[in-house]
């Protein structure tokens, strides 16, 4: 058998052979919207086998339906209902929900893996991030004032959906941001201004600016957490008993900032969009604790690393030379720039 | 009391023998065509299975720990030597040998916090002695990363192969299509790889083996 040469891009070439002419294997540009699916794949993947944890066949309060029923509390009596009425079922049949409850996100991880199934997972995806946001989280405790961004809100799962949208399959360019792709320019932007304003009303309303309420939203998690992360808790729980109002408040003020990065020239785009990632990162570690993952019995990671994957899908992958005069995009330019001279 | 149903178990402990069993012919075509690509990781892939079957089905395990952790040991030398001489050689990049390494560092882990009663993967959960949780779910997420990453590769075969192997460079890449063989070089052994030796089963085997690992490390958090 012989070698001939090759030459992967981006990697040195191979040694030569005995016989042949060089073959070249070039890597098509990365494409970033694909990456993206695939990372959410690795997420559902994740989700999927932590549905697979003993806790969650675990039957009574000390189990998955217990977690579903506490939930219940704080909604409107006929929303109340529904998820204590999902919560017996559960408890009554452990195995033969949560078995399946694993087997659709399993579904919608791999589904996303093969471009012939894609659509259809991350359709799938969407259907059941609402029923899981509905049923599994008390819809965010949207209702019972109590979804600030700091525990997670106004749902984790509602991001997943989002994502499903933002990297719907679509050809064309990543640029001037991946999520731009599958919506358009505007439509990205609306969504990006409506999430973070969103974020920044649910910061400041009900229990959100509660110096009490957000010490109780990490005191409650440290039981069995490592005892780095316990020690990490303990600061932000005595921070927020001092802090806790002008935490939500700073909160409040930064995620109007972050909204309109997206109108900037791309310099500072990417600011605001490093501004973002760096406050769910501390977000995600020192309050939601990576949601719970490492205590066991968690069912995802919480939201703030899907926040992050949302700020970084509206990365700016232009430079300041395709943005108009005004500072605002120009999608014309950007695709101007891309095109092989 | 947890209802944790044993057949989820004996499931995962089946996948992985049926991968232990895969390596074997891998290992056996690889002997008998004298085309030794990716033995390393047969033998890699097979001791996992088969000590992996053992923790998801304890009954179904043999073998002294300190053995287990002796032989993920070297392995894990041999995968990190392999992917620092690669480094040296292609320059760096992402080697697959890497992947292999973070498989066998995990299974040491897991040998080190070893299970407390005879209960299988329901007690490596509900043992007091654990690793870092953030240890263990951090190489959880790298091994399923690797699974969706490797089942979305246009580089088919190249978590056994890797992408700078002469297999890959001539077959490999995005062919999808088994090893072809030295011309006139037809055995049962030759029908048998053909028919088994495919990139996509390779990968398929990586991904469950990346899978089952990680669900191990999730249930030890």
């Amino acid at each position: 058998m012989s070698i001939t040469e090759t030459r992967v891009s981006g990697c040195p070439a191979a040694p030569a052979g005995s016989t042949g002419s060089p073959k070249v294997l070039t890597r098509p540009p990365p494409d970033l919207q694909r990456t993206f699916q695939l990372a959410l794949a690795t997420v559902w993947l994740l989700d999927a086998i932590l549905q697979l944890q003993p806790f969650m066949f675990t039957p009574g309060s000390n189990g998955f339906s217990g977690m579903l029923h506490g939930l219940a509390g704080g909604n409107p009596s006929w929303i109340a209902h529904t998820i204590t009425w999902n919560a017996s079922i559960v408890d009554h049949h452990p195995v033969s929900t949560d078995a399946p409850f694993a087997l659709i996100q399993f579904l919608i991880g791999f589904g996303i893996v093969s471009t012939r199934t894609l659509k259809p997972a991350l359709a799938l995806s969407i259907v059941w991030s609402l029923a899981v946001w509905w049923f599994g989280e008390g819809l965010g405790r949207v209702f019972s004032g109590g979804a600030t961004p700091f525990g997670g809100g106004p749902g984790a799962v509602l991001f997943y959906a989002l994502l499903a949208i933002l990297l719907w399959p679509r050809s064309g360019s990543d640029q001037p941001f991946v999520a731009a792709r599958a919506v358009g320019v505007k439509g990205a932007k609306v969504i990006w201004v409506a999430v973070w304003a969103l974020l920044a009303l649910l910061s400041v309303v009900g229990s959100g600016r509660s110096p009490r309420a957000l010490h109780d939203l990490v005191a409650g998690m440290n039981s069995r957490e490592p005892g780095w992360l316990t020690r990490i808790d303990v600061s932000s729980g005595s921070f927020f008993l001092h802090h806790g109002t002008s935490a939500a408040v700073v909160l409040a003020v930064i995620c109007p900032i972050v909204a309109a990065g997206v109108f900037l020239p791309p310099r500072f785009a990417r600011a605001t969009v490093v501004l973002a990632v760096v406050v769910f990162s501390v977000i995600w570690v020192a309050v939601q604790n990576f949601g719970g993952i490492l205590a066991g019995g968690a069912t995802d990671p919480n939201a703030g690393v899907l926040v992050i994957m949302l700020a970084l899908t509206y990365w700016p992958l232009t430079n300041d030379r395709a943005t108009a005069d005004n500072g605002a995009w120009d999608p014309a330019l950007a695709a101007r720039e891309v095109q092989p001279s | 009391m947890t209802t944790t149903p044993s057949w989820l178990y004996y499931l995962f402990g089946f996948l992985m023998l049926v991968v232990a069993a895969y390596s074997v012919v891998l290992l056996v075509s690889s002997v008998a065509t004298r085309r030794p690509l990716g033995w390393d990781v047969d033998i890699s892939h097979l001791l996992m299975g088969l000590s992996m079957s053992g923790m998801f089905v304890t009954k179904w395990a043999f073998g002294a720990s300190n053995v287990w952790e002796l032989i993920f040991t070297v392995l894990l030398i041999w995968f990190l030597v392999r992917s620092i001489l690669s480094m040296h050689r292609w320059g760096l990049h992402l080697s697959h040998f890497l992947i292999h390494a973070v498989m066998n560092f995990a299974m040491l882990l897991m040998y080190r916090f070893p299970v407390s009663a005879p209960m299988g993967a329901v007690a490596m959960s509900a043992r007091g002695s654990r690793p870092d949780p953030g240890l263990s779910f951090v190489l959880a997420f790298i091994l399923f990363a690797s699974a969706i990453f490797t089942l979305a590769s246009p580089n088919k075969g190249a978590s056994r192969h890797g992408t700078h192997a002469p297999a890959y460079a001539l077959e490999g890449a995005g062919s999808g299509a088994a090893p072809s063989h030295p011309a006139g070089s037809s055995t049962p052994v030759m029908s048998i790889e053909t028919l088994l030796a495919t990139p996509r089963l390779e990968d398929a085997s990586h991904v469950a083996m990346c899978v089952a690992m990680g669900f191990l490390l999730i249930l030890m958090l």
